[in-house]
């Protein structure tokens, strides 16, 4: 039996010890004395230790980008500013930052909290776009004293508008919309990063650099969450150490053969069963999603439908992407009806990074790497018309 | 080394800085440009820059 995550969404397990999901097998939700229980109290850090043990650790931002935290701290101004928690999680399979913010939200304040302690931050801001995750957070504000200076702002979707720029025009009340300057955050005194990257602020603190080093590679230590779905038994909000082999997670979720896993999400790309793949940042792992698609359904049409998403999801700010997404669109989902793909590449070339975001280059990327993998089912689908197949849904679009 | 860059948020595709570098810029499909990526004759460039009507054409030194 297969299973796609939508139809299970909060599922968590783990490979090797738990750290950000540890005491999820027995509380639904942490609250504040089951987290202090389970944890312990929170180290205090100023700012040079704070910036030297994320350093020590070699901390990257979990939101997809992966840029090193302790670079994001040293530029920033001192004694002001605000420190920002995306929780917007707009990747549609993806579902970890909402289990964190649901289910362990004050690992999330910690992380925060003693980031903006050490930095002297007035204001702490967690972006959120799921209810249940916004719900979650204020409940476990009000649990703790030492929250006044956080607030919680629900934000609208939207693939684009989680991108940090965004996200802070819209916290401004201005459009969610990716500036046309490149601007860098910190020079504003503001410092952003994903809601994962708190967590693990938090649990780096209280194992210090040492164990925290235990688990993970060398280059990348720690943990990292996964979201996995598609054609696995298990899908879920998986915790494992960095570098663990694609393989292993894979038959941890009793996933069916693969026809293809896609890796990194919808910015992602597609690949070809690789087993010994170590999952870690610098091999594009992105924001932690890893999707299975199966003998069982048209993959060539599940990639057309995730295209059609993703032209979708333009803001339609910047000519190239509003017209040649939607250009890119029509010409896979032409392959999957029997025309060539050459009107497909022609057009991912055009749109390749002419933005003001990266949408267009990580569309163009999970566009190509598709076409790519999917040779033969691209020339099936020429000579038959198709491949006989429906489209399961294994990659999950929103509707 | 100075370079064209687009605020891709601002361009609507008036063309004028391709028919003003014509060696440099071309036209996509839908009209927007297509940048070389270096600036041979940086007076013409900062002619083109001057004369963008939706002020999306810049010089980025890099």
């Amino acid at each position: 039996m297969t299973a796609t995550l939508a139809s299970v969404p909060a599922g968590t397990w783990t490979i090797g010890t738990p750290r950000l999901l540890a005491g999820l097998d027995r509380y639904a939700t942490i609250d504040h004395a089951a987290h202090l229980a389970v944890r312990g109290p929170l180290p205090y850090a100023d700012r040079p230790r704070l910036t030297a043990l994320l350093e020590d650790v070699a901390l990257s931002g979990r939101g997809g980008a992966g840029f090193p935290f302790a670079a994001k701290l040293r530029a920033m101004p001192r004694g002001h500013g605000t420190v920002i928690v995306n929780g917007s999680e707009s990747e549609p399979a993806s579902f970890k930052d909402r289990t964190l913010l649901r289910r362990a939200p004050h690992l999330v304040l910690d992380g925060a909290l003693a980031v903006a302690a050490a930095i002297g931050a007035r204001h702490v801001k967690v972006a959120v776009h799921d209810t249940a995750a916004a719900l979650a957070v204020r409940r476990a504000i009000g649990e703790r004293s030492d929250c006044r200076r956080v607030r919680v702002a629900q934000v609208s979707g939207g693939f684009v508008g989680g991108e940090a720029r965004a996200l802070l025009r819209g916290l401004s009340g201005g459009p969610a919309l990716p500036p046309g300057r490149r601007v860098h955050l910190t020079q504003n005194g503001t410092l952003l990063s994903n809601v994962e990257t708190y967590a693990h602020i938090a649990v780096a603190l209280r194992l210090g650099p040492h164990r925290f080093r235990e688990s993970g590679t060398h280059a990348e230590p720690g943990t990292t969450l996964l979201t996995v779905g598609g054609a696995v038994e298990r899908p879920g909000v998986v915790e494992v150490p960095l570098g663990t082999p694609l393989g292993i997670v894979l038959s941890a979720a009793s996933a069916a053969p693969p026809q293809a896993v896609v890796v990194g999400g919808y910015h992602g790309t597609w690949q070809a069963l690789q087993p010994d793949l170590q999952l870690c940042h610098a091999n594009g792992l992105g924001a932690g999603v890893i999707s299975v698609l199966d003998d069982s359904t048209c993959a060539m049409g599940e990639l057309a439908r995730v295209a059609g998403w993703l032209a979708a999801q333009s803001a339609r700010q910047c000519g190239p992407c509003r017209f040649g997404l939607p250009a890119l669109a029509r010409d896979v989902a032409g392959v999957a009806a029997g025309h060539d793909v050459a009107a497909a590449f022609h057009h991912a070339h055009a749109v390749d990074g002419r933005g003001a975001c990266h949408h267009p280059d990580g569309a163009v990327r999970f566009v190509t790497s598709g076409l790519r993998l999917l040779r033969e089912e691209t020339v099936r689908h020429r000579t038959a018309g198709g491949c006989g197949r429906s489209i399961r849904g294994q990659l999950v679009v929103p509707t | 080394m100075i370079r064209l860059g687009i605020d891709w948020t601002r361009c609507d595709g008036h063309g004028l800085c391709a028919e003003l570098l014509p060696g440099q810029i071309i036209r996509d499909e839908w009209g927007f440009p297509m940048l070389a990526p270096t600036v041979d004759d940086t007076h013409a460039a900062r002619r083109a820059v001057a004369l963008c009507p939706a002020l999306a054409l810049r010089l980025e030194s890099r």
